[in-house]
């Protein structure tokens, strides 16, 4: 063993240590629920056994109704933020660069962002019917609110200095826009994307189960009626990891990397 | 234009709470207009007077008394009781490391599950009813109090809860006089992001289970096709949350926030 | 005041990553006795401010012992008055409940705390700030807070953490005098950890000089009290002993 190999080595056994820390939980939460369903002969019109679940996570990926309520959920998610990013970093932009028009939408795009989401789904329903729009409706209104509000907030929040600066060294419009304006306010707007996706998600879940004939939500609720407790349980763990992997895997190191980045502009 | 904006400056100075209502006027006015010409047919758009005409009316015949005294308190409840729980447990997870170690990864699945997603297996479990909601709304609000008090708890500097152990401060006491007040701001940021998915789980869940509350009247609505009382759900539902928010839960955030100068750390 | 007895105390660190020990205090010995005023200097990373909370109690040694008054060390407590760099006021608690905070714990009567702790603010004159937050005032006000709340607690020894690092120079000079001043009246036991050569030798009694982890020469200070700076700055002892333990800093 060279005198440089060992640390190496420690440090990767750190790592690994580190992850088996992490999964351990999670392994003897699965190990307590196989042994409190059998021990206790729990109905499987209760509460599923682990078996059963991992046999309807088989069927489901045989069948490929998995991919499909899944792939329909995303797709949703996707075009409806995508649509609602499109709008609202523009429009929060536009509104945050002079003070008084800022002053002027600030109040309704709060009042609108409070209410942003599942509240919307009765209205959304019936002006799109049951359905693909009304899903979309939902989700770009809860995504769009939100982040408008944050870029408006974080345009409006630039410190005047650093205008100023921007101007003095010959910045006209669109470059003041690009250089200094949607940087500074980008912490803000990846905020905004964060909190707006949560609010979001949920939403999709409660509009699928009583909107539509796709997706999670309609899976679990459709499991329901036929008290396929398996079912519910597995849908539960798709919506979790789905919503854990979209949160950990993108949104947080992208909020965390812009305000590393970013964060600076503000001064802090 | 210039000399209309810097009026509208100069009032939004003067007067900030007016200002912060003015904006309304114009939306008001605007949708006042769209239903006149009636762009859109009035089973899918309804006009203003006839949203404030029923709402009148349902609020006198006490039907949106009812409803939106049902909301509430199910809202009460089951925060006060997701609060109950998740303080003392996020404290707990601050400050053990191992509970931190172990637990943490476990909580952040299980606050991705959301509320929401639990429905139906409560629906097997408890049936249509109140237990159900209750369950949801509980679950809801309890991880981001819990969670966010967990990060309080960390994120009080380490110097403080030192100073008090030689000053002769026993573990209760550092707990109770340093490690409660330092996370403080966190722990009502946690209620207030709580409250907020809190609400909107309510909503869902009286959309989907619900026998009576605001989102039940907004879905029965919607079923018979009355356009109007789902909007007045909506106006109920947006100003409501709005007061609660701004006038309460904001305020209180800043002044823990402000007050103790630790935000700007 | 009780003395203090530190024998061979080291703190080996187990650095995961590199794989390696650290020692961050190796064998350190030292006695300070009641009454007496004992600075700590060396460079950053010499290990002062693990020496020092260890002391506390922050900080289990890994071997070695600390007494104070023939008893063992274990865990922080009021018998042992922390002064902070970063000062540690609760900024939820006014100034006075700052001070009043030490009496407190031992279940004192509330009046009696706030009265003792009101006498101790006039001590540093600082009376009249007594019902703000410390966020309102100056660093400099905030650190004779924190001094007078160590010292309101009447710990038998006062532990001093590099505590007028964070304010400026001229502060830094009116506090120094103000904590010598202090101590020619009341004559409290201190041990007192800097970086700043002339602040050691100004108020120290005896000044040691660490290095590396391990206690490397021992420099008294035979300087007449009362000390204060328009007389020291002039005087060439004070001089000479500076540029002595600034040589032997630089040496280590």
């Amino acid at each position: 063993m060279t005198a440089s190999a060992e640390p190496v080595r420690a440090h990767r056994r750190a790592r690994t240590g580190a992850i088996v820390q992490a999964a351990l939980p999670f392994v003897l939460l699965l190990l307590l629920w196989q042994g409190l369903v059998a021990g206790l002969q729990v109905s499987p019109l209760v509460f599923p056994s682990l078996s059963a679940v991992v046999r309807a996570a088989g069927q489901g990926l045989r069948d490929g109704s998995l991919f499909l309520h899944l792939g329909a959920s995303l797709a949703r998610v996707a075009i409806g933020t995508a649509i609602a990013l499109l709008l609202a970093v523009p429009l929060g932009m536009a509104m945050g660069v002079s003070r008084a028009v800022a002053a002027f939408f600030t109040p309704l795009l709060r009042f609108f962002s409070v209410l942003a989401g599942i509240a919307w789904i009765p209205i959304a329903t019936l002006w799109f019917g049951y359905g693909f729009g009304a899903i979309v409706f939902v989700i770009f209104n809860a995504v769009f609110f939100v982040v408008a509000y944050n870029t408006l907030l974080g345009v409006a929040t630039i410190p005047v200095e650093l205008r100023r600066a921007a101007a003095s060294l010959g910045a006209r419009r669109w470059s003041m826009v690009r250089e200094v304006l949607l940087p500074g306010a980008l912490p803000n707007i990846v905020t905004g994307i964060r909190t707006g996706l949560g609010f979001a998600w949920r939403a999709l879940i409660a509009a699928e189960m009583i909107a539509t004939s796709t997706g999670l939500g309609y899976m679990l609720f459709l499991a329901r009626d036929f008290y396929r407790t398996e079912v519910i349980v597995l849908g539960m763990v798709l919506v979790g990891c789905t919503w854990l992997a979209l949160d950990r895997l993108l949104l947080a190191p992208l909020e965390r990397r812009t305000i590393e980045r970013w964060g600076v502009v503000r001064g802090a | 234009m210039e000399r209309l904006a810097a009026r509208w400056l100069w009032f939004v100075e003067h007067w900030p709470r007016a200002a912060v209502f003015a904006p309304f006027v114009p939306l008001l006015l605007s949708w006042w207009a769209v239903a006149e010409i009636e762009i859109f047919p009035p089973a899918f758009f309804p006009h203003p007077l006839e949203v404030l005409r029923r709402g009148v009316e349902l609020a006198y015949k006490g039907v949106l008394g009812a409803y939106l005294e049902d909301s509430v308190l199910r809202l009460a409840v089951g925060a006060a009781a997701g609060i109950a729980v998740g303080l003392p447990l996020g404290l707990l997870v601050g400050l053990s490391d191992r509970a931190h170690r172990t637990l943490w990864p476990l909580l952040l699945f299980f606050q991705a599950i959301g509320d929401i997603a639990w429905l139906p297996i409560l629906l097997v479990w408890f049936g249509f009813g109140l237990t159900t909601m209750t369950f949801v709304i509980v679950y809801t609000v309890m991880f981001p109090v819990l969670m966010n008090t967990a990060l309080g708890v960390r994120a009080v500097p380490e110097v403080l809860p030192r100073a008090a152990l030689s000053l002769g401060a026993s573990r209760a006491r550092v707990i109770l006089e340093v490690v409660v007040p330092g996370a403080l701001p966190n722990i009502v940021t946690g209620i207030r992001n709580g409250l907020g998915f809190g609400w909107r789980a309510l909503v869902a869940a009286e959309i989907i289970v619900g026998t009576s509350g605001i989102g039940f009247m907004m879905f029965d609505a919607r079923r018979a096709g009355s356009v109007t009382e789902v909007v007045i759900g909506l106006v109920v539902l947006g100003v409501l949350w709005s007061i609660v928010d701004s006038w309460i839960l904001a305020p209180l955030e800043r002044a823990t926030g402000e007050r103790w100068g630790l935000v700007a750390r | 005041m009780k003395e203090l007895l530190v024998e061979r105390l080291s703190k080996i660190y187990f650095d995961p990553d590199r794989g390696e020990r650290i020692a961050a205090l190796e064998e350190v010995s030292l006695r300070i006795a009641p009454g007496e005023f004992v600075a700590v200097v060396g460079p950053s990373g010499c290990g002062k401010s693990t020496l020092l909370n260890l002391i506390a109690g922050f900080l289990e040694p890994t071997s070695g012992r600390i007494l104070l008054d023939g008893r063992p060390v274990r865990g922080p407590g009021p018998d042992r008055g922390v002064v902070f760099q970063s000062y540690a006021l609760f900024p939820w608690k006014t100034v006075l409940e700052n001070v009043a905070f030490g009496p407190r714990m031992r279940g004192l009567p509330k009046a009696e705390c706030h009265a003792k702790a009101m006498r101790y603010l006039e001590l540093v004159g600082l009376a009249h700030v007594a019902h703000r937050y410390p966020r309102e005032l100056s660093g400099g006000m905030q650190q004779r807070v924190g001094v007078v709340r160590a010292l309101a607690n009447e710990p038998e020894i006062l532990l001093m953490d590099e505590p007028f690092a964070a304010v400026d120079a001229q502060t830094r000079m009116t506090l120094q005098e103000e904590l010598a001043r202090i101590y020619e009246e009341r004559r409290p036991t201190i041990l007192f950890v800097t970086h700043d050569v002339n602040e050691a030798v100004f108020l120290a009694d005896r000044v040691l000089l660490l290095s590396k982890g391990r206690l490397r020469e021992e420099i008294p200070v035979p300087i007449a009290r009362p000390r204060r700076w328009p007389r020291l700055v002039e005087d060439d002892d004070f001089k000479a002993l500076v540029a002595r333990t600034l040589s032997a800093v630089r040496a280590a």
